[in-house]
């Protein structure tokens, strides 16, 4: 359930900040940046949960 | 007096010069500036389409708007400034001013939900939901990602990008 909502999360704010990116001119700099957005949160999501994990409060 | 040949060239040189190229960023109007920002306040992605970009025009609106919409769904809470209780040296509790900004970015999705008493069932029976949180998150996701899109029309508008 968590991963899928970080999922939806990170598409949604993807699509957004690809969309609004000013230094991409065409639509395929947009769907690399759209992807290493996408990619980004879940990674670092991902990574920050396993670090946490541990931590006991 | 100049060969024909050679006025017409330096005629199309002139023009080509001239001529602004089709893909090159243009500053609106100022009544159309301020349309386009109000509009993509109130409904995500309307300033694009204000300043005819459709398709980024639509794009927006469906992200922002489903963003919102599955925020409702999963139980999220509309929020507005409530008076810090027990009281501090500011009036407001911050916390519920800084959510209230970042849901009220979404302009008429938080202003149509509150006025159809969506979202608005007292805290503590809201969060007795185990998506909540969840809720909450893609409302204040909906809003902020709202101020950004509002903060590119600006940008097409005054002619900074296309």
């Amino acid at each position: 359930m968590h991963l899928l909502m970080m999922s939806m999360y990170a598409a949604m704010a993807a699509v957004v900040l690809a969309a609004v990116d000013p230094k991409a001119d065409t639509t395929r700099q947009r769907l690399i940046h759209g992807l290493k957005v996408f990619g980004s949160f879940l990674g670092i999501g991902l990574l920050l949960s396993w670090i946490l994990f541990p931590i006991p409060w | 007096m100049q060969p024909r040949d050679a006025v017409g060239d330096n005629i199309a040189a002139r023009f080509t010069d001239r001529a602004i190229p089709f893909n090159e960023p243009r500053r609106y109007p100022f009544t159309q500036r301020t349309a386009a920002v109000i509009a993509a306040w109130l409904i995500p992605g309307a300033g694009h389409l204000v300043l005819g970009k459709t398709g980024r025009a639509l794009l927006f609106f469906v992200t922002i708007v489903v963003a919102f919409a599955l925020g409702l769904f999963l139980n999220g809470h509309l929020y507005w400034p409530t008076v810090a209780d027990p009281p501090s040296m500011f009036h407001f509790d911050l916390i519920t001013v800084l959510w209230f900004f970042a849901q009220i970015g979404s302009g008429l999705c938080y202003i149509g939900s509150y006025v159809l008493g969506l979202g608005t069932a007292p805290i503590p029976q809201a969060a007795a939901s185990p998506t909540f949180e969840y809720g909450n998150t893609f409302m204040f996701l909906s809003g902020l990602l709202n101020y950004l899109v509002i903060h590119d029309t600006f940008d097409i508008a005054a002619g900074r990008k296309r």
